[in-house]
């Protein structure tokens, strides 16, 4: 298994490691409900290192991720962030994404482990494209605190930076990047160090009263409640944006790789949709487990787990289109389990729009 | 209970006789392997159940996991405090965290688990 800069300084830590995409990672700390509920409250760091991080220098490079994705990565502003997908040829999703316009030529590309083999053969044969991946650590600090926690240990830069922005800066002598962005419904940002970085970060901010360690167990409650798909389990490659609850984000005047596909099954309309689905009690619906409507599969459960700040079974689930709006009453997995679809969030008091004055 | 008092099953359960009934709860190790404890279903009083029978589900926030009957015999009870209190087999799985009691057992079938040596044994092939 590969390990991140931050193996040795977890370990130190109580985590439980184990195999994450050919990655060794912490699925848990003190214990996933533990960690959960401290980033909801406070804040909590995540090692997110195995990501995938490429600098696109130039307009070739650019046009070059431009053309794999449905949203309009050319005429995106300086400093702000956008969320998109990678498509193969059929509109499937390779991989989702986020895009940051770093300066006038150039941008800094997240994507995910999983698929970052196939993503880098996609992109890296264009001039101008960098993949950084190796070189660079990823930590997430999300929570109401993180900002004030962050300030404290020398991110002035960030004191204005708005929901969905993204800057270079400095850090003890680094160049690093910053985004305000994650994966939590909370306030949080995401922190690009070099590896040599990533040790002092770490134990910088795990040395606050108010930070706790987290693992991927509590990073899957906190995005699960407020619906945020994962690669791998939400998204696939079999799947298109419009399947994905990503209907709304698709640039239908631009071209890309897929676009054909998409739009013959937006003018068909009978595709499914991801959507949000809760359980009625402390019991949660499972990845796999078949939807059913007056006992007939009607869809399946890409996403779920105990909601530890709702108290029930969170999830997300492919469903029919006239399933898809909230309230509709449904079972799910080998016992039936009731279940009801949802509007996302489900978990609805995320801090993460919160706006900071100076 | 004491662990030194109890049989164990080889999906790490254990059953122990208090006051003429035998309680079943999980291990320690199971405990820790499933994580926080989210949801506990547990079996009907009065049913009548067979060894190795899918008799209850443990829910952590990772994964469902099915519990099984360690020996025949009818439910007698079952510990309502889960419902609301599931972590309370996180706590303390050997005491205030068992799942049900069993009377009208053939006490012979305890034969066939394992004593605490033979399962702290079966224990090092399990990590």
């Amino acid at each position: 298994m590969r390990q991140t800069p931050l193996r040795s300084a977890y370990e130190n830590h109580g985590a439980k490691v184990v195999d994450f995409h050919g990655w060794a990672l912490p699925v848990q700390f003190a214990g996933i409900i533990q960690e959960h509920q401290h980033t909801r409250n406070k804040a909590g760091l995540f090692d997110c290192s195995h990501m995938g991080e490429f600098l696109l220098r130039g307009h070739d490079a650019a046009a070059a991720l431009d053309r794999l994705v449905f949203s309009d990565m050319i005429n995106l502003r300086i400093g702000l962030c956008r969320y998109s997908a990678i498509l193969n040829d059929q509109g499937g999703i390779i991989d989702d994404c986020v895009a940051l316009r770093l300066s006038e030529d150039t941008l800094y590309l997240v994507t995910n482990a999983g698929p970052l083999e196939e993503v880098d053969a996609l992109l890296s044969g264009t001039p101008g494209v960098e993949n950084i991946s190796d070189d660079t650590a990823k930590i997430d600090l999300q929570g109401p605190l993180a900002r004030d926690i962050l300030l404290g240990a020398g991110f002035e830069a960030l004191r204005t930076m708005k929901y969905w922005n993204g800057a270079a800066m400095t850090w003890e002598g680094h160049n690093i990047v910053v985004t305000r962005a994650g994966y939590t419904g909370e306030v949080g940002y995401e922190i690009f160090v070099p590896n040599e970085a990533a040790v002092p970060l770490w134990e910088r901010l795990v040395a606050h009263p108010n930070v706790a360690p987290c693992g991927l167990g509590a990073r899957d409650t906190l995005r699960t409640e407020v619906g945020y798909p994962l690669n791998g389990e939400d998204l696939a490659a079999d799947k298109t944006p419009l399947e994905s609850g990503m209907a709304p984000l698709v640039k239908w005047e631009k071209d890309f790789v897929g676009k054909a596909a998409l739009e013959t099954q937006r003018d068909a309309g009978t595709h499914s949709v991801l959507t949000a689905i809760r359980s009625r009690d402390r019991r949660a619906p499972r990845h796999g487990f078949d939807i059913k409507q007056d006992g007939t599969v009607v869809g399946r459960v890409t996403s779920g787990t105990f909601g530890p700040s709702v108290g029930y079974g969170v999830g997300l689930a492919d469903l029919p289109r006239d399933l898809s709006k909230p309230g509709i009453e449904l079972t799910a997995g080998p016992r039936d389990m009731p279940i009801e679809t949802a509007s996302l969030p489900i978990y609805k008091d995320g801090t993460c729009r919160k706006k900071f004055d100076a | 209970m004491t662990p030194d008092t109890l049989r164990y099953t080889e999906e790490h359960e254990w059953i122990g006789e208090l006051n003429g009934q035998y309680l079943v709860g999980i291990t320690d190790f199971a405990q820790s392997q499933l994580g926080d404890i989210t949801y506990i279903e547990l079996p009907d009083v009065d049913r009548q159940v067979e060894a190795g029978e899918e008799i209850a589900v443990v829910e952590s926030v990772k994964a469902a996991s099915d519990i099984y009957a360690p020996i025949s015999g009818k439910i007698a009870g079952i510990n309502g405090a889960l419902d609301a209190n599931p972590e309370l087999t996180n706590k303390d799985p050997l005491g205030e965290g068992w799942f049900f009691k069993m009377t009208d057992v053939d006490v012979t079938e305890l034969d066939a688990l394992m004593d605490v040596s033979a399962y702290r044994t079966y224990l090092e092939t399990c990590s």
